[in-house]
């Protein structure tokens, strides 16, 4: 139980994003994606995707699937997450190629819908 | 916390402990099965393998009965799932030979940048052509496969093979479970479905190769889910998401994608079905009636208008299939399908038992429901009962009436467990829920050792079995299902798969060789090098796997090997290739053969530039 209330704080703090905090971060395991494609180990890549996943999910989750249960919500903002890189990856690809700097490009604008509809979202929610 | 309640929970953490330490046993037991060298995944499967998981499979259900929470039962059940999809790409080194191969030489394209707009390419002959192109499921999956690699920083090569196996272990639980609760069922009755859905061996199958249309599966059974919960529910989001995923499940593959289409018209009418019935109860069936035949003629037209896009399908409608056939062989077919051709009962049973329940059991709620026939859940319960049945009806259409189909008609079995999964869980559940209803009605008070005494000896004894059955037996029963399901979903009988060695050649070809190079060989060898080098890659060329010249230019090797054919195939390449290789393995050929085209291979002066496997592999270089 209170693994889950911890995971819930997390999950509550991610989707607050302060001061572009969280936001900022999944630019950064962007950046550090693109530079371990030069160095080219694997588990860096691991740690920068499951950054890069958890945090643009719990914004997807938090901005798409509210009433859902944590669990499920976060699954589903996962799945959301994918399919966003796939359409995005897919639309870049037909355009043109999903070469390294397209492909960077492609986890920016994911990532920053990801943050628009987490702040949307919150402004919506917002008392005024 | 009281005393009995601290006791039950200590015994389900040691049961989750026990569980996982088994489930990382049987991870270990399928390492310790993977091989270079086998036709399928039976011939190598450690003996222990099987035992275990129907241990860890039985442990699991038992856990799911539990009062355990819901998120610890899920995570459990993916893990599970991922388990008994991971077969082919732990155990073989490249995969099931089949289609993910060749999706993955399509994807190498991409990822090394060998090709621009996609992989239908720019320019094509026609308009229509690029936009058929455009949406073939390969482009979607390239695209995954492509940013999972590039995050990961990593090869495609294993990131291909592993991404259905670990998004449909992952996602489709999940979806299962969401689509039985929105369906009605409880908690227990949906986390059950999630794990259920692995007791089907079409779905287990797909769900264990990398094809787009896998991907297209999975999107497929999320739009489900939203249909459903569109049926009950006025917002607009759930439209959007029903939407959405039909739409991404066309993205991924056109056959989920026009059934998705299909349901959602049906679902669409069955919503207006609800507010207009009461005004004008006839139109709203007519409109049913009508949208049903349009749903379920949707596919095999789709088919047959494939051909105004792109000429190269060529799907009929045609009556040959009957003549010929004794009469009881065209009822079998109506009756089971091309279940009539599989002479393994086991395998019927396997296949069928499942649906057959589901259908059964749809009746009887459909019968039993009557009594409120505006009720939300009769209008799902229809809804679903319709899918079902335009499953049905669908295959028999593509199986009986149609020929020279792109795909074939049993890939549309995945969609009817989909439907059939949360009816099989509802009817489990209501034969617990039954049995505990039973053990309390002979039971009312608190079992005790004390309070056993004061019970009759027989009642003593009915308790007793009705609590070994819910305890004990149907955890048995159901982990038995589940894992001798997979004996009917992995296949028995397959070609031998890419060897260990035709994927070392062809790597030491693509290391060792500076100038621009044509491979001839077999179409094994040319599955391992397009998952190596790409399809059709200017610098590294294999002639694609239904490429007739490749075919040829093989034979003709076979037959007399000699330098001359070799300059043929540079000449070929349409590039200015200035290497020819020749690839040849024992095995693909037997001895015999290969003996002999080794020996005349080196009788015409062309000399071994290496070999692999302990001789098995042997390659020759001629250069211009």
């Amino acid at each position: 139980m209170t693994s889950s209330f911890q995971f819930r704080k997390l999950e509550d703090l991610i989707a607050r994003d302060p001061k572009l905090l969280f936001t900022l971060a999944s630019y950064i395991a962007i950046v550090a994606i693109y530079l371990n494609l030069n160095v080219k180990l694997l588990a860096i890549g691991i740690v920068f995707f499951a950054l890069y996943f958890s945090i643009n999910g719990t914004f997807l989750a938090r901005a798409f699937f509210e009433r859902e249960d944590v669990f499920f919500r976060l699954m589903f903002g996962v799945l959301l997450l994918i399919m966003l890189l796939s359409f995005v990856g897919w639309l870049v690809m037909l355009i043109y190629n999903l070469d390294v700097p397209l492909f960077i490009l492609t986890l920016f604008i994911v990532s920053t819908f990801s943050s628009l509809s987490n702040k949307r979202k919150k402004h919506k929610n917002a008392v005024w | 916390m009281p005393f009995g309640r601290q006791a039950s929970n200590k015994l389900l953490r040691i049961s989750e402990i026990f569980y996982i330490i088994l489930t990382v046993i049987s991870f270990y037991l399928l390492i310790t099965s993977r091989t270079g060298e086998a036709r399928t995944v039976w011939q190598v499967l450690h003996p222990a393998f099987m035992p275990t998981l129907f241990v860890t499979t039985s442990l699991l259900l038992a856990i799911l009965f539990s009062s355990e929470t819901t998120t610890p039962k899920m995570l459990l059940i993916i893990v599970h799932s991922i388990l008994i999809h991971s077969f082919f790409p732990i155990i073989f080194p490249a995969g099931d030979n089949s289609g993910q191969q060749m999706v993955l030489g399509q994807t190498r394209r991409v990822f090394d940048n060998t090709i621009l707009h996609g992989l239908s390419g720019w320019p094509r002959p026609t308009l229509q052509i690029f936009v058929v192109e455009m949406f073939k499921g390969m482009n979607l999956q390239a695209a995954i496969s492509t940013i999972f690699a590039r995050m990961f920083s990593t090869d495609i090569f294993h990131v291909h093979l592993f991404l259905v196996p670990v998004l449909w272990g992952t996602f489709i639980p999940i979806a299962s479970f969401l689509t039985t609760k929105a369906l009605g069922g409880d908690e227990k009755t949906s986390v059950l479905s999630s794990l259920l859905v692995s007791a089907f061996p079409y779905t287990t199958y797909f769900g264990a190769i990398s094809i787009p249309n896998s991907l297209g599966f999975i999107f497929f059974f999320y739009s489900l889910h939203f249909m459903l919960k569109y049926l009950s529910s006025n917002n607009s989001r759930t439209s959007y998401f029903m939407l959405g995923f039909a739409f991404f499940s066309f993205l991924s593959h056109y056959l989920t994608g026009i059934i998705s289409f299909s349901l959602l018209l049906l679902a669409l009418t069955f919503k207006s079905y609800k507010s207009e019935k009461a005004a004008s109860p006839m139109t709203a069936k007519a409109s049913l009636a009508i949208t049903f035949l349009l749903s379920a003629s949707l596919l095999p037209f789709s088919f047959i208008y494939l051909r105004f896009l792109n000429p190269a399908y060529s799907t009929v409608f045609t009556l040959d299939k009957f003549y010929g056939l004794p009469y009881e062989e065209i009822v079998g077919l109506f009756l089971i399908g091309n279940l009539v051709y599989v002479f393994d009962i086991k395998a019927i049973i396997l296949i069928a038992v499942g649906s057959a329940f589901a259908f059964l059991y749809m009746t009887y709620l459909l019968h039993k429901s009557k009594k409120s026939p505006a009720g939300e859940f009769r209008i799902r319960l229809l809804f679903l009962f319709s899918a079902f049945l335009i499953v049905l009806i669908d295959y028999r259409i593509m199986n009986l009436f149609m020929d020279r189909l792109p795909l074939s008609e049993d890939r549309l079995w995945v969609f009817r467990d989909f439907v059939a999964v949360p009816f099989v869980a509802l009817a489990i559940y209501g034969v617990v829920s039954s049995a505990k209803a039973i053990v309390k009605v002979h039971c009312p008070w608190k079992i005790s050792i004390a309070s056993l005494k004061a019970i009759s000896k027989i009642n003593v004894l009915r308790i007793l079995a009705l609590l070994s059955t819910l305890i004990v037996i149907i955890p048995l029963i159901l982990g038995g299902w589940i894992t001798f399901s997979l004996s009917a979903a992995y296949p028995h009988f397959a070609p031998l798969q890419t060897t260990w060695y035709e994927l070392e050649a062809v790597k030491y070809i693509e290391e060792n060789t500076e100038e621009k190079y044509v491979v001839i060989c077999d179409v094994w060898t040319i599955y391992a090098g397009e998952m190596i080098v790409g399809v059709k890659n200017p610098r590294a060329y294999y002639f694609g796997e239904k490429d007739p010249r490749g075919y040829n230019l093989s034979a003709r090797m076979r037959r007399d090997p000699s330098p001359q054919v070799m300059i043929e195939a540079m000449n070929q390449t349409g590039t200015d290739t200035t290497v020819a290789y020749f690839i040849v393995t024992e095995p693909r050929l037997g001895v015999e053969e290969f003996n002999s085209i080794v020996s005349k291979t080196l009788q015409n002066s062309l000399p071994v530039y290496a070999t692999f496997g302990n001789g098995k592999l042997y390659i020759f270089r001629l250069e211009k």
